[in-house]
């Protein structure tokens, strides 16, 4: 399984993070999407018409939506990240998934303006990213009444994992998250899963982590530093 | 009603041993909730280089900075340094704390030493808080009352709105009666909703 990948992208970021947490074996391959619009290169192109990253291989199998990605994984490692098999949970997961795409489009699209001059009015995109957040805030708070937390369910699905990275970097295009009390529970509930990894400005949840100490001496590791790495 | 706490945030939102963002007037506060369940509300600026303490994290009694790890103990005051673990930080390395209450679960702060205790609300639950872009006299006038603590009708449901000025715009921390059952409380938070994208229209038109 290959994923074509972007380390700032958050949609290619849904998809590490999926399989993190599912331990399932996957190989990144490092597309340069800034500067160098590699994906917009002829093989790129051939691979995904679209121009879109991330796009996962595996064997035969072309994937190019990240959300399809995330059933792919869930579905041949662990079945539970689908949501419970009933007609009314698939068709929730489904809809958080379709709701994933509006982030993309919204607060993703606002963040790609602010951090990489990409296209778009900016306060078309965050009114837009606005409203998605406070639905999705909405839809939290009612599943803390009823003593849970994530989107679809008592335990975590691929919804949350679709939706939760362009959430949590909202802040770089604009838009703050302190006025959403039930969206910070639940990533925190997310950055606490086992097997989480991080993107940069996403954090596992520190609370977590051990305990800091002093800085590494700087000049001590230098000389004791194997010389072969500095060839 | 007149008090002089200001209501910054709902209980439940705050659960123990962990940090969240409020502010109160033009002042960002840092809300913590120990280990031990104790609530407060500090100044949401590190000491050491600014970083917002609202996004640090809680060990037992302390709140530490997630930058370079400062922790400050329950009277603000700096207690651990990582890079300097031998060092007892100075006295002078403190945040500034708020008096902070808790009571009918919600969490009021103040400005100053206020006389009297935050209003009691029993009979009462935080339900929601909803950030409303429109400033706080928009919503009074909706609601024709004054004061932060405002006993309203929300469809047909006695609630209890808490209009907090957030910037130039306001948090509405909404309490429900008690004895509310879940569709009730689904109900009454699908028309905060539908009041806040009036009063927003309202207040762009
Ligand atoms: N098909 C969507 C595309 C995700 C997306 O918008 N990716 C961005 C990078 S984060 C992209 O490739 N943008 C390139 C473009 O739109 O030209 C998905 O897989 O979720
Ligand atoms: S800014 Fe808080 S510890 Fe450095």
């Amino acid at each position: 399984m290959i994923l074509y990948d972007y380390i700032l992208s958050p949609s290619c970021y849904r998809v590490r993070l999926m399989a993190a947490l599912l331990g399932a074996e996957m190989t990144s391959r490092p597309v340069d999407f800034h500067p160098g619009r590699e994906h917009l290169s002829p093989e790129m192109l051939a691979l995904n018409p679209a121009g879109t990253i991330p796009v996962l291989t595996d064997g035969s199998l072309t994937l190019r939506d990240s959300t399809a990605m995330l059933s792919y994984l869930a579905a041949g490692h662990d079945p539970e990240w689908l949501g419970e098999d009933t007609p009314a949970m698939r068709a929730t997961v489904a809809q958080w998934l379709a709701f994933s795409q509006r982030l993309t489009s919204s607060a993703g699209a606002a963040r790609a303006h602010d951090m990489l001059h990409g296209p778009g009015d900016i306060d078309v995109l965050r009114r837009a990213a606005t409203l998605a957040l406070r639905e999705l805030e909405a839809a939290i708070s009612a599943q803390r009444r009823r003593g849970m937390i994530f989107l679809a369910g008592p335990r975590p699905t691929i919804a949350d994992i679709a939706c939760f990275p362009h959430v949590a970097l909202a802040p770089d295009g604009g838009l703050p998250l302190d006025p959403y009390p039930s969206i910070r529970l639940w990533m925190r509930e997310i950055r606490a899963l086992d097997g989480f990894i991080e993107m940069p400005g996403i954090h596992r949840l520190h609370e977590l982590k051990p305990e800091p100490g002093p800085m590494p001496d700087i000049r001590q590791t230098r000389t004791t530093r194997d010389p072969k790495q500095n060839a | 009603m007149q008090t002089d706490w200001t209501p910054v945030a709902l209980s439940h939102d705050i659960p123990v041993a962990s940090a969240a963002p409020g502010r109160i007037g033009d002042t960002a506060l840092a809300i913590w909730r120990s280990a031990s369940g104790r609530i407060a509300a500090w100044s949401d600026r590190c000491p050491h280089r600014g970083m917002r303490l609202s996004h640090g994290y809680v060990r037992g009694e302390r709140l530490s900075c997630i930058y370079h790890g400062w922790s400050y103990g329950e009277d603000g005051g700096c207690k651990r340094i990582p890079a300097h673990p031998d060092l007892t930080p100075p006295e002078s390395i403190r945040v500034p704390v708020f008096a902070c209450r808790e009571a009918s679960g919600v969490v009021w702060v103040a400005e100053g030493q206020p006389a009297g205790a935050p209003p009691d609300l029993a009979g009462f639950r935080g339900l929601r808080s909803l950030h409303i872009a429109a400033a706080t006299g928009a919503i009074a006038e909706v609601f024709g009352g004054d004061g932060p603590v405002l006993r309203v009708k929300l469809g047909p449901v006695a609630v209890i709105a808490l209009v907090q000025a957030f910037g130039d715009e306001t948090m509405l921390h909404l309490m429900a009666p008690e004895s509310c059952d879940l569709a009730t409380l689904d109900a009454l938070s699908d028309a905060a909703e539908a009041l806040r994208r009036n009063i927003e229209a309202e207040a762009t038109a």
